[in-house]
C-alpha cells in the first residue's frame, strides 16, 4: 500500500515537472537553469535529477511529449480536403502550441540530436498531409505543378519567418499567427493557385 | 482506434488498415502490394524518398532522419538493439 502510494507520489512530482518545464521553457527558453524549474514546481531541486538525470534527458522527454501532442492534433490534417483548409488547419494547431513552438525554431541548434529529430517528426507529419492534397490538386490542375518540396518549404519559412521576427510583426503578447493568419494563407494560395498565373 | 506499429500513424476507417483488414497492426502505407508488411529496409528507403520529396532534404540526413523515426515504432524497435 505504501510503495503504491508513493509509486503515486512519483508520478506526481514527474507530471509537476513537466508541465511546469513546458511553461517555463515556453516563456523563457532552453536555456533556463533546473533550480528556477524545481522552485516554480514546488519540488526540490534533487527530485528533478531522481526523474531526469540531465538536463538532456528533460529535454528529450518535453519535447517528444509535445510532438506526440502536437501530432494527435495535426491529424486533423488528414480529414481536410483542399490545401486551404488543411493550411488554414496548420495554422490554428501551431497557434494552439505557439510559444512552445517559437522557442523549438528558435533554439533548435541549442537541443540534443534526439529531441531536434522529433522536429523533423512533427514537420513530417504535416508534409504527409500536405504532400497527398498537394498532389492530388496539382493532377485536378487547379495548383500550379511545381516540386512538392519548394511548395512545402515555402509555406514553412512564410509561417517561420513571422514566427521568428514576431517582435517586428506584432506587438508583445500578441498572438503573431492569430493576427496574420488570413494574409499569410490567402497570399500563399494566390501564388500557387493556376488561376492567379496572368 | 490503433496505431500503426511501423509508422506511428494513427488507424481510424478500414481503408488506413493493410488490405483494408483492421485485424492488421499496421496501415496501408507499411504494407506491400500483397499486403504484407514492408521489410526495415524497405521502409526505410521509402521514408527517406519521403522526406527528400516532401521536404528537400540531403539523402544522408534524411536516412538519418529515417532512422530516428524508426527506432521509436514497435516494429523496429529491435534492429536497434
Amino acid at each position: 500500500m505504501k510503495s503504491l502510494k508513493r509509486q503515486i507520489q512519483k508520478e506526481n512530482t514527474r507530471k509537476k515537472i513537466i508541465e511546469t518545464a513546458y511553461r517555463i521553457f515556453s516563456e523563457k527558453g532552453f536555456s533556463v537553469a533546473t533550480s528556477v524549474i524545481a522552485k516554480e514546481a514546488g519540488v526540490s531541486h534533487g527530485s528533478i535529477f531522481v526523474h531526469f538525470p540531465t538536463l538532456n534527458d528533460l529535454l528529450v522527454c518535453l519535447v517528444s511529449e509535445f510532438g506526440d501532442k502536437m501530432g494527435e492534433s495535426l491529424h486533423l490534417l488528414a480529414k481536410k480536403d483542399s490545401i486551404e483548409n488543411l493550411l488554414a488547419e496548420h495554422l490554428n494547431v501551431l497557434e494552439e502550441y505557439e510559444a512552445f513552438y517559437f522557442r523549438l525554431i528558435s533554439e533548435i541548434n541549442l537541443l540534443p540530436n534526439e529531441a531536434k529529430s522529433t522536429f523533423v517528426i512533427i514537420q513530417s507529419k504535416v508534409a504527409f498531409h500536405f504532400s497527398n492534397i498537394m498532389e492530388r490538386e496539382i493532377k485536378k490542375g487547379v495548383i500550379k505543378k511545381l516540386p512538392t518540396h519548394m511548395m512545402f518549404n515555402t509555406w514553412i519559412g512564410l509561417v517561420h519567418y513571422y514566427m521568428l521576427n514576431k517582435e517586428f510583426f506584432s506587438r508583445p503578447n500578441e498572438s503573431v499567427l492569430h493576427r496574420y493568419k488570413g494574409e499569410l494563407l490567402s497570399n500563399y494560395m494566390n501564388l500557387i493557385n493556376r488561376e492567379s498565373e496572368v | 482506434m490503433k496505431i500503426c506499429i511501423a509508422c506511428g500513424m494513427p488507424m481510424e476507417s478500414i481503408s488506413d488498415y493493410a488490405a483494408n483488414d483492421p485485424s492488421r497492426d499496421y496501415c496501408i502505407h507499411c504494407a506491400r502490394h500483397d499486403g504484407e508488411m514492408q521489410s526495415f529496409q524497405e521502409k526505410k528507403e521509402n521514408l527517406v524518398k519521403f522526406i527528400v520529396r516532401t521536404q528537400g532534404f540531403d539523402e544522408k540526413v534524411a536516412e538519418k532522419m529515417a532512422e530516428s523515426m524508426m527506432r521509436k515504432l514497435p516494429a523496429w524497435k529491435a534492429f536497434f538493439e
